[in-house]
């Protein structure tokens, strides 16, 4: 029962720490893209 | 030299924060201001969303928590991850699915009508506008602990900051920035766990173990069975769908990304609670027993990490207020302009777009001067849970299952709530020991089916 406890704990641990790994990775991702696609502001439809 | 390398990181990471704010790129339209032109990938829905409803309370608060009563708020912190999840298979894709809303308001609104529309944007401005003075007195306690600064100034440092990305960029700014603040807390605190673990943890799992027994016992035996009633009731609504989350159900991609992002919220947040409730646990056997509450995060760390460790962490910290403070500030934004002006006044799309950013500013600077009055994080975030799911919650639930939701209903069901909330909170609460979230909700359910009933005599069908 010990054990079992503290494991849970660990597997959390991994868990939160992967999670923050994959956001970042999608964030590198999603803020790479938006820079290529960036569009010069000249061409801009004036709102 | 400890306050030098501590100015060293708050600089850096105010850098970096800002580099990846200025990657966001300013807003251009008012579509982008308040949805991020309904774009968003799932893993910034999900980021987003965990970085918004992690802040001080689910941070500091739940490691004192842990601290005094153990595993016993690992029970309460369930039914909150059970509202995300349940959020997540029966509104976000409901919510998604609706055309042109930029806000809460919006959906009540179509819902209902223009009169509802704007009271529930009165109460979503004002809710805003009190969760972001918690939150602003939160960044201000943690930075005065970093630099040697008055609790005003820090105030305003913490607000300014986040107030200059949010105006410019709008919600994707704050939605990128949330994903950087979260990779940067959801990687951190939990090696600060390991370390306490591996380092400094004498006797391993079995301390451990028996620690968080002692603990959760003491936790059960001093909280009577109404107040754990009133807390599962106020984790289970009192935060469900506040306007930076339904702006994030809204923006996604697709309902399938909206459903998913809430139901990975709520997994996550079982996550967190364990990881912040065995630091709380983990100190009692590394600081002494008396150590106030809010306090326990900040001296444990103080005591297993070395000076620069310990800044990195307070930076770390801020960026958990700074995140939910962001998107509140977008949303309240975002609230005043659709919901309050537009219905009034027609704003073609570079007027919304200032007005918007206008309002970012006032909602920061009011958010700011209200943040001295605060008494403390967790009864400034109690106090707003209580009022918000009596307001809205009735209303928006019911009028998104029901075919033709009332308007008498609903204005009935949000103006009673509220007072009823507000009422009973400030004189009766006290007195007769029941949370006022419970009175307050029956009575909006209750004046919502009154007000159904009537209006459908009313209009005759």
């Amino acid at each position: 029962m010990k054990t079992i406890i503290f494991v849970l704990v660990i597997i959390a641990v991994i868990a939160a720490i992967a999670s923050g790994v994959w956001v970042a990775i999608a964030l590198g991702i999603a803020t790479s893209i938006d820079k290529k696609k960036k569009t010069p502001p000249d061409t801009m439809k004036n709102s | 030299m400890g306050t030098v390398l501590s100015v060293a990181v708050v600089l850096a990471y105010v850098v970096l924060l800002t580099f990846v704010a200025v990657r966001a790129r300013a807003a251009r339209e008012f579509a982008e201001f308040s949805l991020a032109k309904r774009a968003l990938p799932l893993a910034l829905v999900f980021g987003s969303l965990a970085a918004t409803y992690v802040g001080p309370g689910f941070s500091i608060s739940f490691v004192g928590r842990g601290f005094n009563s153990g595993f016993l708020f690992l029970g309460i912190g369930l039914a909150y991850a059970l509202q995300n999840i349940l959020v997540g298979f029966l509104i976000a894709p409901r919510l998604r699915a609706l055309k042109d809303c930029h806000s809460l308001g919006d959906v009540i609104g179509q819902k209902y009508d223009r009169k509802c529309q704007i009271v529930a944007g009165v109460i979503s401005v004002g809710l805003c506008a009190g969760f972001s003075a918690v939150m602003a007195k939160a960044g201000g306690v943690v930075l005065s602990d970093i630099l040697p600064l008055p609790i005003w100034s820090s105030v305003a440092i913490v607000v300014g900051v986040t107030a200059l990305y949010t105006t410019f960029g709008g919600l994707r700014a704050s939605v990128i920035t949330d994903a950087f603040q979260f990779s940067a807390f959801a990687t951190l605190l939990p090696m600060t766990l390991l370390i306490a673990l591996a380092f400094n943890l004498k006797g391993g799992a079995e301390t451990f173990t028996n620690q968080a027994i002692e603990a959760t016992s003491q936790g059960l035996q001093s909280t009577r069975f109404i107040e754990i009633v009133g807390f599962i009731t106020a984790f289970l609504l009192g935060e469900t769908l506040i306007p930076p989350y339904a702006n994030r159900a809204l923006a996604s991609k697709t309902t399938r990304i909206s459903r998913n992002g809430f139901i990975l919220a709520g997994l996550f947040s079982i996550v967190w609670f364990v990881v912040m409730i065995s630091l709380g646990i983990i100190a009692r056997s590394i600081i002494p027993k008396d150590t106030a509450e809010d306090l326990v995060l900040l001296n444990l760390v103080k005591m297993i990490m070395p000076a620069s460790g310990y800044a990195l962490l307070l930076v770390v910290l801020i960026s958990v207020v700074m995140s939910s403070l962001d998107s509140l500030l977008n949303a309240g934004a975002v609230a005043f302009t659709q919901d309050i002006i537009q219905p009034f006044i027609k704003l073609q799309n570079g007027q919304a777009l200032s007005i918007g950013r206008a309002a970012t500013i006032a909602i920061a600077l009011v958010a700011a001067v209200c943040a001295v009055f605060v008494p403390s994080i967790i009864e400034g975030l109690l106090l707003c849970y209580t009022i918000w799911a009596p307001a809205i919650l009735p209303a928006l639930i019911i009028g998104l299952f029901v075919k033709k939701p009332r308007p008498l209903a609903g204005i009935l069901s949000m103006g009673i709530g509220t007072i009823v909330a507000i009422v009973f909170e400030f004189t009766l609460s006290d007195f007769t020991g029941i949370p006022a979230i419970i009175p307050a909700l029956a009575f909006a359910v209750l004046v919502y089916f009154l007000g159904h009933w009537f209006g459908k005599i009313k209009s005759g069908v």
